[in-house]
């Protein structure tokens, strides 16, 4: 190996290049095992080896091991600086070496008795060298150190005794008292501690005399410790919070984020804990004080107004401090709320706008992402000022947008898109500030994410004058553009959408000018987008454009010359060639693409392959599918701050909502189908997106049900996926009893699980006849009591005793509207709503909620239906909401409900009124509510 | 150069304080070697839990300066042993004179560890150590159960010693030394 091949691998290789490998280790078991000990030459032999490990470089076990061998020899010699050495090569050895376990009895010598420099050092190798079999001999060294009144000892033991959690719970279990103590303490640096070295010997005047940094290593330990212990965590917290015992920032800090995760799982503990979390809120480290306000904005739908303006007035003083990275916290923080909540930040309106000047870009972004939301807000609330708002904001951006990068121009792009959307009526002005973007100079990734943007628009705004706006402007803009890619993209949407405008031969003529002026990709795809107005829309039209595409039949470029032909083809068959250029629907490319390659997995060519099988989704439903799909794009930013920390997985999940389910859905019909007797059913019309837990998530076993509905064989499966979460039992024929209230449904045969080994999991099926709505009077609605009924055998060693059967009530689940629903986009509400008249149903009802906001999602999730028209937004001051909500049944059928909630003393009341294609589904969805 | 290098060599060696000695200290588990390193360091019974591994100490002893390395004797911990053996002037090796029952163990690991290359020239002290308790084999005894006379081109010796009442330790040492002089003049 020659230092040859290592150079230049790292750019912070350094001066002088890296050593080479073979020859430090070389030296290094020369040196270490020479007697007597050099102790300034091997200090510089570790420093070598050291920079070596920490540039990557790694040595296999074997030589890892010699190393190791001969560095403990190192043990002899008394030199504090060496030792403090040793013990940081010992650390990054101790992944690839074996018998690390030879430096305990040395490592436990220098904790007990050793010099206070290299103490601390001792501490974080012992941990890194215990295994499970040696940690308990190392018990009462980590609890004496972890009381040291020396703060750095502590700390030392603290991270440590974290580090040994996953090889030693119960050993560190133990360490439960000496932690508390140690988070309650008041240590100091010993007064000398800085003049053990000389090297700050000069410095030291002026220096803390403690930073309480162990009071969140110790709380860091002893959050795992408490974690299964939801009363004992609550104690620690309340006792924490209370009295300004914690002076540590950032134990605080962690403090109130564990305070957040107890609320995210119980909601009710808020009312206990708020006062705390409000007291945050006045403290005199920004730190803490935004993370309280991080915490409290995402608690929002628990807290009263006043409790929230508390938060926006300690971000509006955050707002004005000089430490930039701290206004750009509470902004960031402000951004958030304004996603959902625009109207509850109109106070700090003044302080934004100051801000689009500050001279950090990324805050005055985000100071103007969220003016535009407010904006959007004051708008909805109609009143006369906004338009005015709205062009001073523009007219600020416009400036602004000379001096930014193209980072934050794309930035504020996808706002002003999501402005528009959102609220359609103000999309004069914004599509005109997008257009003077196209027209300015800028690299392709700007242009595109302008284009984009208009793009989306055209999908999703349902207004004929918003499209003939950017069509023209789209026309406008390939007139003089540089980039083939953007042209060739524009060229396509004109093929699509201008044909259904009211002048196609607008579009028609700056097309033909491509056909003239530009290189021959552009040609190419004129030549298609042409193609595409003759065959839509005929008459004379088609005629003239049949002149100009047999002229083209001449050009140089081949590619050219074939489109034109292929085109002028199709256009003598223009009925057919129309079906296939405006057609409705489109393959389900999931569900093709695992039938195509299962189908090739076959290796059967004999057969047809199936394309019937295939589900068409219809444009509509495939709208809806991108249309949540953009939504959850343009929210991400809120979505990922969601998923705190704590929460862990969970968020991740949530991040591509659509395509998730899609591929949820079809593992789970490859699931089913691998029963024969569910596989009988035939088609699976719908199942249930998220599991719902019918026992508590913490239980010692947890199940999980998803239903599963076959709408053609009028059938019902559940499906229960049962979790043991103990580690010394098995259970044994598992099955679950099914006892429906509705005597439509009958139980027809239960899979059940043979065996579920310890810590494990298993899946019960139980399949149902299940009422079909094309029956008259059917009762759809029905709810099931569960009980889980298996043997139970202890496990001990490999060894099971007999066991007994028990079981075990779960709790009820529910058959609702929402089982028969899938969700449906469409920008035109009222529109589908009127012509919907087959079935028709109102109920009134009221609903055990406080706010509107979270009966909007609640009736959301319960009936899978999508909210329309951006009904889904509830501002918070409203004492009444309209929500409109849209659905596709099993059979096909749309289904249309509009929901008026109004506030009434502590409840809210709901008056639906539902109206669907297929009969009874009305009436389902009212009951349902 | 080369002249003044090598007499200054021959110098230190006359006066012995320049050059460290390094000396094994081994034996089955629960001899008492930890006991006697720190007996002998610091003139104290100190308590001691099992060696997991190895405890160095340096210290003077009539002007020599000795390097002690006391390895553990667990079974686990005993292939670990010829890690250590490079550059070994003596080889203490303790055996608990209370144990017969394990004093085979002991006489298989110490003709195993003799045959090894590295400690062709070292010197061997035994300890029969524990001899404070009653029913321990004399030193007679336990060379004879150690097949200590087959031992041939060594320097050994074995001295019946107390760890915990300080008897017999000095005595061993000294003989250790004396060889280890002679060995090097």
């Amino acid at each position: 190996m020659s230092t040859q091949s290592y150079k230049g691998k790292d750019a912070y290789a350094g001066v002088g290049g890296t050593p080479d490998k073979m020859a430090v280790f070389q030296e290094c078991l020369q040196q270490f095992n020479a007697s007597p000990v050099n102790a300034k030459k091997c200090r510089q032999l570790l420093a070598t080896l050291l920079r070596l490990l920490y540039q990557g470089e790694s040595f296999p076990s074997s030589e890892s091991t010699t190393l190791f061998f001969s560095i403990s020899k190192l043990f002899q010699h008394k030199d504090s600086s060496l030792r403090q050495l040793v013990y940081l090569a010992i650390k990054e050895l101790s992944e690839t070496s074996q018998d690390i376990l030879m430096v305990t009895s040395s490592i436990m010598k220098d904790i007990q008795g050793g010099d206070l420099i290299y103490k601390p050092n001792a501490i974080r190798t012992l941990a890194k060298v215990l295994d499970s079999t040696t940690v308990s001999s190392a018990e009462r060294l980590f609890k004496n150190a972890i009381v040291d009144k020396n703060p750095i000892v502590s700390s030392a033991a603290l991270i440590s005794a974290y580090h040994l959690l996953p090889q030693a719970k119960d050993v560190v279990k133990r360490f439960t008292n000496e932690s508390l103590e140690a988070v309650q303490s008041y240590k100091q640096f010993p007064p000398t501690q800085w003049q053990l070295h000389d090297f700050y010997g000069a410095s030291t005047a002026n220096l803390p005399s403690t930073s309480y940094m162990y009071q969140f290593h110790a709380l860091g330990l002893l959050h795992p410790l408490r974690n299964h212990d939801k009363m004992g965590l609550m104690k620690l917290v309340t006792s924490l919070s209370e009295g300004g015992q914690l002076k540590n920032s950032l134990a605080l800090i962690q403090l109130i984020r564990y305070i957040s995760e107890i609320v995210t799982n119980d909601p009710a503990l808020l009312n206990h804990l708020y006062p705390a979390l409000a007291s945050f809120l006045k403290h005199k480290s920004d730190m803490v004080e935004l993370e309280a306000c991080k915490t409290l904005v995402g608690l929002e739908r628990h807290l009263s107004e006043d409790q929230f303006m508390s938060i926006i007035t300690c971000l509006q003083k955050l707002l004005s401090v000089p430490r930039i990275s701290t206004r750009f916290a509470a902004i960031r923080l402000i951004n958030k709320i304004s996603m959902s909540h625009p109207e509850k930040i109109m106070v700090v309106v003044p302080e934004l706008e100051n801000l689009i000047n500050d001279q950090n870009r990324s805050i005055s972004t985000l100071a103007i992402t969220t003016l535009l939301k407010t904006m959007g807000s004051s708008s909805a609330a109609g009143s006369s000022s906004s338009t005015a708002s709205v062009d001073r904001l523009i007219s600020k951006m416009t400036l602004l947008m000379d001096e930014i990068t193209e980072e934050f121009k794309i930035v504020i792009i996808e706002a002003i898109e999501n402005l528009t959307l959102k609220f359609p009526s103000k999309h004069q002005q914004l599509v005109s500030f997008l257009t003077d973007l196209l027209r300015e100079d800028g690299s392709l990734t700007l242009k595109s994410a302008v284009v984009d943007a208009l793009f989306d628009l055209i999908a999703y705004l349902d207004d004929s004058s918003a499209h003939q706006l950017i069509l023209m402007n789209l026309c406008e803009f390939i007139e003089d553009c540089e980039y083939t890619e953007l042209s060739v993209r524009i060229l396509h949407l004109l093929g699509q959408q201008g044909p259904q405008t009211s002048n196609p031969s607008y579009y028609i003529r700056h097309i033909y000018n491509r056909l003239v002026l530009e290189n021959s990709v552009v040609r190419s795809s004129a030549v298609v987008a042409l193609s595409k107005f003759a065959i839509v829309c005929g008459g004379s039209i088609a005629a003239n454009i049949k002149t100009l595409l047999t002229r083209c039949l001449n050009d140089v470029d081949d590619e050219v010359r074939d489109r034109a032909a292929i085109a002028l083809g199709m256009m003598k068959r223009a009925p057919d060639a129309k079906k296939l250029l405006v057609s409705d629907g489109q393959y389900d490319l999931g569900a093709l693409e695992s039938k195509l390659s299962s189908y090739l997995s076959t290796n059967d060519f004999t057969i047809k392959f199936p394309i019937d099988e295939i589900p068409v989704l219809s444009a509509e439903e495939l709208k809806s599918l991108e249309y949540t799909k953009k939504m959850n794009k343009l929210e991400a930013v809120d979505t990922t701050q969601e998923a705190s920390p704590v929460e862990g997985p969970s968020g991740a999940v949530a991040d591509n909502g659509a395509a998730a389910d899609a591929l949820k859905q079809q593992q789970y019909e490859a699931e089913l189908f691998a029963i024969p007797e569910i596989a009988a059913f035939g088609k699976l019309s719908k199942s249930s997106s998220t599991p719902i837990y019918l026992t508590e998530k913490e239980n010692e076993f947890v199940v999980t049900a998803v239903k599963h509905v076959f709408a053609d064989a009028s059938k019902l499966v559940i499906q229960y996926q049962v979790s043991n979460t103990l580690s010394n039992c098995q259970l044994e024929d598992v099955s679950i009893v099914v006892e429906s209230d509705n005597a439509a449904y009958e139980v027809e045969f239960n899979v059940p699980v043979p065996e579920i080994g310890p810590n494990g999991q298993g899946v019960v099926y139980v399949a149902l006849s299940a009422p079909s709505l094309d029956q008259e009077d059917a009762e759809v609605l029905a709810a099931f009591g569960n009980t889980l009924i298996y043997t139970y055998k202890e496990v001990d060693d490999g060894v099971t005793d007999d066991g007994y059967s028990d079981e075990y009530q779960i709790e009820d689940l529910e058959v609702l509207s929402g089982d028969y629903v899938t969700p449906l986009y469409n920008s035109n509400f009222t529109s589908v709503y009127d012509q919907l008249s087959v079935d028709s149903d109102s109920t009134v009802v009221t609903i055990n909620a406080s706010s509107l906001d979270e009966v909007v999602t609640k009736l959301k999730n319960q009936l899978s239906m999508m909210p329309l028209d951006g009904s889904d937004y509830v501002p918070s001051d409203a004492a009444s909401h309209v929500v409109k909500l849209l659905g596709k049944d099993v059979y096909g059928g749309k289904i249309a409900a509009v929901v008026r909630l109004a506030k009434t003393g502590g409840k809210i009341a709901a008056k639906v009124e539902a109206r669907s294609d297929t009969p009874g589904m009305a009436a389902l969805v009212c009951n349902s509510v | 150069m080369g002249q003044t290098f090598s007499f200054a060599n021959i110098f230190g060696k006359v006066w012995g304080a320049s050059k460290e000695i390094r000396i094994l200290i081994l034996g089955l588990d629960g001899a008492g070697k930890t006991t006697i390193l720190y007996r002998l360091q610091m003139g104290e019974v100190v308590t001691t839990k099992p060696t997991i591994g190895f405890n160095v100490e340096t210290l003077k002893y009539k002007n020599l300066t000795l390097n002690i390395w006391d390895l553990g004797g667990q079974t686990s911990i005993r292939p670990y042993w010829r890690c250590y053996y490079s550059n070994t002037a003596a080889v203490i090796f303790v055996v608990d004179s209370t144990d017969k029952e394990r004093i085979d163990v002991a006489s298989k690991e110490l003709h195993m560890m003799l045959k090894e290359e590295e400690l062709l020239d070292s010197a061997l002290l035994v300890f029969a150590n524990k001899q404070d308790q009653p029913g321990a084999m004399t030193a007679a005894e336990v060379s004879m159960a150690l097949n200590l006379t087959e031992l041939k081109d060594r320097s050994w010796s074995i001295v019946a010693s107390s760890a915990i009442k300080g008897e017999g330790l000095h005595e061993g040492l000294d003989w250790l030394m004396d060889v280890i002089k002679e060995e090097q003049l």
